[in-house]
């Protein structure tokens, strides 16, 4: 899992109001190098929430990101290639998101997070 | 936590954004065995049954996944996985188009993504997929696509964050209208303002009407019991034993002979059942059967556990196992009704090709 999908995941248990963003538990973590599209990320840079991908970023162990950010900052070619890394670079492949509401835990396996819910959930 | 480094293949964006090697093919999750009511998925978590303990039956939410898509499309497509996305290959036009018409840089959802078939077709943009079936949303991760294991109905995503959502032939597995409204409902949800959702959806009328002779229909006692309110207890097995049929695919690459004409089922659903002074081309429930081959069934625990529960036969002759997948093929104008009272999208262009139904939103509010 991407930190990219992780900024738009979020927990849809019938009625929890506060389900984003989850927190993560990291367990494993790896890094698979791709190369940096400035189109993408700007794209990107306007969808993202950005306080949400920068702790999430620190979970898996990636301290990099400023604390805040506008897009003025898409013209430096450094926190684009921060951005990108913390966006897109990092896998989560075993571990943990936590609902911030319920604390409900949905399971992160090879890299893969699965979100079903429960009968009694939806 | 352990952190290691690993470079993948080829240094360009391409595997992020589209291309990605091709890996061996693996078998990805497995699936656990089938039980009762009660069905695990392939990471372990229960899915409670939808009857309480002592026999009473949960209260009805459009979320909660009724008995006959557990059986006739979750359990299958679990157990069919490896072969179902070995014959996925063929990209469809229209949809391919679709894809290569979005700007550079946009984000695609596609839900219901099955063996990861559209993810990456553009190489310019960026995908997510996600499917309720554990093994096939395996096959896609081997293939180094981002995915994740979810319901259509009820998508992990909050609002407003994609560029563009599809629904390629997932909709018509959907067993009540209620159901169907609220997937597209949430494909719009997921799209920014001036996103736009592409769905495609098998067609009651079929350019090969041979086909229809080949699927059985169910008759409209079942479809009220399954699909009401009060929807009964899990039903037996044994009520529904259908013969083997031969097996058709939606990319309709292969053509098969009928069987002979006693093919039909027994039971109680059955082509006999439908010609009761009914029209059997307003027929719209249908089960499609599903060819396993042997040696595929063999390796896969779920089929045995299948066999077992009645969920699938034996066609020696065909050296098969026949699992058949419940769909609610489309009659022409359905999607657009079913689109026409919500209030943020509108119909951008709706056509017919190959037998399915396809209808283009914008979200607009």
């Amino acid at each position: 899992m991407r930190l990219l999908t992780h900024n738009m995941l979020s927990c849809n248990i019938k009625g929890v109001t506060n389900g984003f963003p989850l927190k993560i538990e990291a367990t494993k973590v790896i890094e698979k190098q791709v190369d940096l599209n400035v189109d993408f990320l700007k794209n990107m840079f306007l969808k993202v929430e950005w306080k949400a991908l920068v702790e999430a970023s620190r979970s898996m162990g990636y301290a990099e990101l400023p604390e805040e950010a506008d897009s003025s900052l898409l013209g430096s070619e450094e926190f684009l290639k921060k951005f990108h890394h913390a966006l897109l670079e990092l896998h989560l492949e075993e571990g943990a998101l936590i609902c911030p509401e319920t604390g409900r835990r949905f399971s992160v396996t090879k890299g893969i997070p699965n979100m079903l819910l429960h009968e009694d959930e939806v | 936590m352990s952190i290691t480094s690993s470079k993948s293949l080829g240094t360009s964006l391409l595997p992020v954004l589209g291309i990605v090697p091709v890996f061996s093919a693996r078998r990805g999750m497995k699936s656990i065995k089938v039980g009762s009511s009660a069905r695990a998925n392939s990471v372990g978590v229960e899915n409670d049954a939808l009857e309480s303990p002592n026999g009473e039956v949960a209260a009805f939410s459009v979320g909660a996944t009724p008995d006959i898509e557990k059986k006739y499309v979750h359990c299958v497509y679990d157990a069919i996985a490896p072969h179902f996305s070995a014959t996925r290959f063929a990209k469809w036009p229209k949809v391919a188009s679709f894809i290569n018409s979005l700007p550079p840089g946009r984000l695609i959802l596609d839900a219901g993504c099955g063996n990861g078939k559209y993810l990456g077709l553009n190489p310019n943009c960026f995908y997510i997929g996600c499917d309720i079936s554990g093994p096939l949303v395996g096959i896609c991760a081997n293939r180094g696509h981002e995915v994740v294991i979810a319901d259509t109905l009820n998508l992990p995503y909050r609002s407003d964050f994609g560029d563009a959502a599809i629904s390629i032939a997932v909709l018509h597995h959907l067993s009540t209208e209620e159901r169907r409204r609220k997937a597209i409902q949430e494909l719009i949800r997921v799209v920014k303002k001036g996103g736009v959702v592409l769905i495609t959806v098998w067609a009651a009328e079929q350019e090969d009407k041979a086909l229809l002779n080949k699927w059985t229909p169910l008759t409209e006692k079942y479809i009220a019991e399954w699909n009401g309110p009060s929807s009964p207890r899990f039903r037996s097995p044994s009520a529904i034993t259908l013969e083997s049929i031969p097996e058709i695919d939606d990319s309709k690459c292969q053509n098969e002979k009928p069987l002979e004409p006693n093919g039909v089922s027994q039971g109680m659903v059955g082509p006999e059942a439908s010609n009761n002074g009914k029209d059997v081309e307003n027929h719209q429930e249908y089960f499609v059967p599903w060819h396993l081959p042997y040696h595929r069934a063999e390796v896969s625990s779920a089929s045995a556990s299948a066999l077992v529960s009645g969920l699938a036969k034996k066609d020696d002759k065909k050296g098969a196992l026949v699992y058949n997948r419940y769909y609610h093929v489309f009659s022409e104008g359905e999607l657009e009704r079913l689109v026409k009272d919500m209030g943020n999208a509108v119909i951008v262009d709706q056509f017919y090709d190959k037998s399915n139904w396809c209808i283009i939103l914008e979200r607009t509010s």
